[in-house]
């Protein structure tokens, strides 16, 4: 498609007509300032196209102000090479004609025919909107938009696939993505989308089944249940009418009294048994008394025998015993006299052993009394030499700040006295021998020099008399501040005592030699009193008391014994000692053991003469002989009174064993039982039927079995309905897979060639970067080569500038795409790419101009000089509607 | 010269869970309408007596309403009627019919012939010789005791019994509830009217089974009758004849579509069905796709006719031709989609994937089809 003139009048901004002709095949540059018309230029053209000439929503286009305005826009262009007019007035006088080569349509009608041949849709109510834009949408791009791309792609989408399907050959269905979409809502009616899991009705239906299925379970529970109860009601009614005519229980009964008489018998029996039995205990018991007190008779004889024996023993035992007790007695004393001789010598060696100790002690004390009355003799004299050297000292000490002061007055008076003769006048004479002046009282002869400090007379005999009054002004002060100082320095010696400086400085030195003779005189005390000198006579005071009181001790211990044997040791002594001690310690302890072992024999020999003194008596009285014989015979008598019974005893326990009680019972239990068992089982089995009965009847009017046929239905259906659902289910998720899996290939094969040419131009604005396309043909991540390796990053990552390059390329590769497809192409750029740096505008000049040799490409600018080396003229919008304004 | 009317099998409380609900309701319902006619029929013969051979009700545990309504059915004839129970409803300790009497629903007309002993109808001349069944299945024949049953002469003996006739109707000699062949003749019995079999069944002169007066399923045979039995006297030849009773036709259509004229004969076969028709279809063959549309619009249509419908598509193979694409603009991946699933149908036979394709593709038509019909308007 190629434009080649516009007209517009009445649009906006252009109340005059504006024309442009002779467009370019390819580049078109319009520049101008702000609100020159380029965009009102452009909106010209969209509104042409987009806009129903009918349409009562474009007020907007009419001049400001003007009511009575009819914009209208003239196209012409050529499609294929057929030539083209487009005439469209808005408003007042809506008109619309299309002239497309001897054909001429009309109205809606020419509207429908351009909207199909460029791919786009006419609003169907309103302003035209940008998603009925189509393909010119996504080509014409307005001012400020080129960087945005994804939703012009998406309402292009459907348009481009459509002009893309031409080209690809019927490859592409004309209603594919309708049905797909249709397949979706229809399996997402019945799948959840993500998992697949059934919804909806089919998942109702599935519930409705389980919960039928469970109901089924149950009832048919119910009725299993019932129909066991039927046939236990036959069972229990067939037994309980066989019960009824046998009554078995009646023979039971005969049996057990039968079984009891004979137990009676018995019993009685073992009545008389009981009472034999008695009697017989009763006799044992009398025998065994019987018994007793025949031995008793037996043992009292027998106790006088061994009392007599045990009397005999403690008094053997008693005399052994005293005899140990005197035996003991003797060892006693002789362990005691040991003891005493040990205890004797341990004394003695005691004694020995404290006389020597104070012996050596007492020498000892006698060395020290004579070491210290030595130390206090030197330390006396000692004290006496210090004694005298202090007193040397405080005559001879001068104090320090006396003596500097003296120092520097002397000094200062040496050096006033220098001054002084410096300034004095100096006279010096001559004398004649034996020649005599008398200078200031002074008689001189010979000759000699003085300095003259103060007017002096000089008095020559003879001759008169000289007052000389020496020069200099300060002499005279000089000499009174010498006066003074040397009064000061006299007064200060006068105060010591000393003559002059030199003395002050030999009692100095001689003060600090006894001061010396001192610190040694101290020095040598202290080393020998350290505690001082009354200390030491202190110890040897001590010392003194000490030795007094060892003499004492000594005197005081008992003379030596005979020094003929060495005395044990003290050690030896004690060991002796105590040994002796443990030895008489021991006997007397054993001693004691026999003293008490005697005592003992003896409490036990009286105790045993008492005894058999008892037993004696017993055996002694009087009717004890008549008492035993009584007793032997009733003995005699009882036991024949056993014999008999037990033979009585032995028939009858015969005859009960041949009885067998206890079996007997046993019957009597036995056949009591089972007639009760019967006689119950009958009841309980009629009391069971009637519950049975009263049961089933209950059961039974629930219709349980129609309520499970018709439960049996309804899961049927709803199984019949689930299973349709199921399958229908599948088969929609199968096509669905089916159909996406097409598409998707499909999809492929349409994104190749807009990909290749993609690629032609990104090579130029990003070397060596790849751009993917998705489904819907929209550019999605770009990569590119980084500092790390390759980088990828979405479209709206990307900066400003970059968007703006990216969305001008992209919609030129559509632009080929459509081209190659068979497409009419034009393609419009209202104030783009003002955000690329210089080197990005550049190549993308080189992009638009090759772009251009296969595309009417329109460029409005205002910034002229940033497109001058594009290679077309610019037309400049003013100077256009000059031009046109003159024209008209 | 006594006539009797013979029925049997009327198994009041089945349910028709293979239908929708609707018409399992109606269906359901035509049982009673059917014990009704019997009367009608009963009163309109003249007979003087009605034989029920068991299966009265189809379970023991139906609601007092049924019976109630049962019993009440039977209101448009004096009767007798004499019944018996089969295998359905045998006469157990505890059963639908000891519940009957406790209800108090059995009217003085109507015996219930719960023991195996003679009911002796004297003012007719007829001896009953029953065979109830008083447990679900018995393995013994409950008619051994016809042949030595005295009856006062002059009476026709009538034998009534509900089970399988050995050695004719089937081939298994264990089948529950044996009847020996020739009973009739070996028990000197006048008539012998059995129950069991759903359709209408001569065993011998003497030997009938009367089926079930309304059909149930779809393959009894000659269902829907009850038999008018004329008896002269004792001795004498039973003359039987079937009456109509069945409202409903069971129908089971299998037809093989190979050609479009198939669908046409199909077309028409449903055309003739109308409200007393209980149908099912169950095609094989293939067809294409528009013949598919037309056989689903001909079922929707017949579904309004007839009484029950089950309509079983999943065995008929879609094979869509080009002409079928072109109609639904079935053009691009769409047209790959559709020839895909085609090849997976062929290739598939029975499998579940030749069988899922099938749904797929009959879904994908319908849906284009939609889609024509939308953009058609």
């Amino acid at each position: 498609m190629k434009l080649t003139r516009i007209r517009v009048e009445q649009f906006r901004q252009f109340r005059q007509p504006l024309e442009i002709t002779g467009l370019d095949p390819g580049l078109n540059l319009f520049t101008g300032a702000n609100e020159a018309g380029k965009s009102t230029l452009v909106a010209a053209i969209r509104a042409a196209f987009f806009e129903r000439h009918r349409s009562g929503s474009v007020d907007d286009l009419r001049p400001w102000g003007d009511a009575g305005a009819s914009p209208g826009v003239e196209l012409d262009f050529t499609i294929d090479g057929v030539a083209h007019r487009l005439a469209k007035r808005f408003l007042n006088r809506k008109r619309c004609t299309l002239q497309a080569g001897p054909s001429t349509l009309d109205g809606a009608e020419a509207e429908d025919h351009l909207a199909a041949l460029l791919g786009f849709q006419h609003a169907g109510k309103g302003a035209s909107k940008a998603e009925h834009w189509g393909i010119p949408g996504l080509l014409w791009i307005q001012q400020g938009g080129a960087q945005e791309l994804r939703e012009p792609v998406g309402h292009a989408t459907d348009h481009l696939r459509a002009a893309l399907n031409t080209s690809l050959g019927e490859v592409v269905s004309t209603g594919g993505d309708e049905v797909l979409a249709r397949v979706e809502t229809l399996r997402g009616e019945l799948l959840t989308a993500a998992t697949g899991k059934p919804r909806g009705a089919y998942q109702q239906a599935l519930e409705q089944q389980a919960a039928l299925e469970r109901e089924l379970d149950a009832l048919d529970a119910e009725i299993a249940a019932y129909r066991d109860q039927v046939d236990r009601l036959a069972t229990l009614r067939r037994d309980h009418a066989a019960d009824q005519a046998e009554q078995p229980w009646i023979a039971f009964r005969q049996q057990e009294r039968a079984a009891a008489e004979r137990l009676e018998d018995i019993r009685q029996l073992e009545s008389t048994l009981r009472a034999d039995r008695q009697r017989a205990e009763q006799l044992a018991g009398q025998i065994r008394l019987l018994r007793d007190q025949l031995d008793a008779f037996a043992s009292e004889q027998q106790a006088v025998a061994s009392r007599g024996a045990a009397l005999e023993l403690a008094r053997r035992t008693s005399q052994t015993q005293d005899a140990l007790v005197a035996q003991w007695q003797a060892r006693a004393g002789e362990a005691s006299q040991r003891y005493d001789a040990a205890r004797a010598a341990l004394r003695l060696a005691r004694q020995e052993t404290t006389r020597r100790d104070l012996a050596r002690q007492l020498d000892e004390l006698r060395r020290k009394q004579a070491a210290t009355t030595d130390r206090l003799d030197r330390a006396g004299a000692e004290r006496t030499t210090l004694i005298a050297l202090e007193r040397l000292l405080a005559e001879t000490a001068i104090d320090p700040a006396d003596l500097d002061t003296l120092r520097t007055r002397h000094d200062a008076l040496r050096e006033l006295r220098i001054r002084r003769d410096a300034v004095a006048t100096r006279l010096r004479f001559t004398l004649s021998a034996g020649g005599r002046i008398e200078i200031g009282g002074e008689s001189v002869t010979g000759d000699g020099d003085r300095l003259l400090t103060e007017a002096t007379r000089v008095t020559l005999p003879g001759l008169g008399q000289l007052d000389i009054t020496p020069g200099g002004g300060d002499l005279a002060e000089l000499r009174r501040k010498e006066q003074a100082l040397a009064d000061e320095h006299a007064a200060l010696l006068q105060r010591l005592g000393l003559a002059s400086l030199e003395a002050a400085e030999a009692r100095q030195q001689s003060h600090a030699r006894h001061q010396a003779e001192a610190r040694t005189a101290t020095a040598t005390l202290q080393a020998l009193a350290p505690g001082g000198i009354d200390a030491l006579r202190a110890e040897q005071a001590g010392h003194a008391a000490r030795a007094r009181d060892i003499e004492q001790a000594l005197a005081a211990l008992p003379a030596a014994p005979d020094a003929t044997a060495d005395p044990p040791t003290v050690s030896q002594a004690e060991a002796a000692e105590e040994t002796a001690r443990q030895s008489l310690e021991q006997t007397n302890q054993r001693l004691n053991q026999a003293r008490l072992a005697a005592g003992n024999a003896q409490a036990t020999l009286e105790s045993a003469t008492r005894e058999r003194a008892a037993a004696q008596a017993v055996l002694d009285a009087p009717d004890r002989a008549a008492r035993l014989a009584a007793a032997n015979q009733a003995l005699v008598d009882a036991r024949a009174e056993q014999d008999t019974l037990s033979a009585r005893i032995e028939a009858q326990n015969q005859r009960i064993a041949e009885a067998n009680p206890d079996i007997l019972r046993q019957d009597v239990e036995r056949f009591r039982k089972s007639a009760e068992q019967l006689e119950r089982q009958h009841a309980e089995r009629r009391d069971q039927l009637m519950r049975l009965e009263v049961e089933l009847q209950t059961t039974g009017a629930r219709g349980l079995e129609e309520r499970r046929a018709e439960l049996a239905r309804d899961l049927e259906q709803t199984r019949r309905r689930s299973d349709e659902l199921r399958r229908r289910a599948q088969a929609l998720d199968y096509l669905l897979g089916l159909l996406r899996d097409q598409r998707a290939t499909l999809t492929r094969e349409l994104q190749a060639p807009l990909q290749r040419h993609l690629n032609r131009y990104l090579r130029l604005l990003f070397p060596h970067a790849s751009l993917e396309i998705d489904e819907n043909l929209s550019p999605g991540p770009l990569t590119r080569p980084g500092g790390n390796g390759a980088e990828t990053g979405l479209f709206e990552e990307l900066s400003f500038g970059a968007r703006e390059q990216m969305g001008v390329i992209s919609r030129l590769a559509y632009a080929d795409l459509l081209k190659e497809a068979g497409r009419p192409t034009l393609i419009i750029l209202d104030d783009a790419l003002v955000h690329s740096d210089e080197t990005r505008l550049a190549q993308m000049k080189r992009l638009l101009f090759d772009a251009a040799r296969r595309h009417q490409i329109l460029l409005f600018t205002c910034h002229p000089a940033n497109w001058r080396d594009l290679g077309v003229p610019a037309r400049s919008l003013e100077s256009l509607r000059a031009t046109t304004a003159t024209a008209g | 010269m006594p006539r009797l009317l013979h029925t049997a099998d009327w198994q009041i409380g089945a349910c028709f869970g293979q239908f929708e609900p609707d018409e399992a309701v109606l269906l359901a319902e035509a049982r009673f309408t059917a014990i009704e006619r019997l009367a009608a029929l009963a009163t309109e013969h003249r007979v003087d007596l009605v034989v029920v051979a068991g299966d009265v009700f189809d379970a023991q545990g139906v609601a007092d309403k049924t019976i109630h309504r049962l019993f009440h059915a039977l209101r448009g004839h004096p009767g007798p009627w004499v019944l018996i129970p089969g295998n359905h409803d045998a006469g157990l300790a505890e059963s639908v019919w000891t519940r009957a009497v406790r209800l108090q629903a059995i009217p003085d007309n109507v015996h219930v012939c719960l023991k195996p002993e003679p009911l002796l109808l004297e003012a007719l001349g007829v001896a009953i010789l029953p065979a109830p069944l008083t447990q679900r299945h018995t393995h013994a024949d409950l008619t051994e005791w016809f042949a030595d049953a005295a009856t006062p002469a002059g009476m026709v003996r009538v034998g009534l019994a509900h089970g399988c006739v050995q050695g004719i109707l089937a081939d298994d000699i264990d089948s529950a509830n044996p009847i020996a062949a020739g009973r009739a003749g070996q028990a000197r019995l006048d008539y012998l009217a059995l129950g069991d079999w759903h359709g209408t069944r001569r065993i011998d002169d003497r030997a009938w089974y009367s089926g079930t007066p309304e059909t149930d399923r779809f393959k009894a045979n000659d269902s829907g009758q009850a038999l008018l039995v004329e008896l002269a006297g004792p001795g004498a030849p039973a003359v039987v004849t079937p009456l109509a009773t069945g409202r409903y036709r069971w129908r089971s259509l299998t037809p093989t579509l190979q050609v479009a004229s198939d669908i046409d004969q199909t077309l028409a076969d449903l055309a003739r069905l109308g409200p007393a028709d209980v149908v099912k279809l169950v095609p094989t063959g293939q067809t294409d796709l528009a013949g598919y549309h037309r056989l689903r619009a001909a079922i929707g249509q017949t579904r309004g006719r007839v009484r029950g419908l089950q309509a079983d598509l999943s065995a008929l193979r879609l094979e869509p031709t080009d002409d079928d694409l072109d109609a639904l603009r079935a053009d691009g991946y769409l047209g790959e989609v559709i020839t895909g699933l085609r090849d997976r149908q062929r290739a598939g036979a029975d499998d579940a994937e030749a069988v899922l394709a099938r749904d797929a593709l009959a879904l994908l038509a319908g849906i284009l089809d939609e889609r024509r019909a939308r953009t058609a308007t």
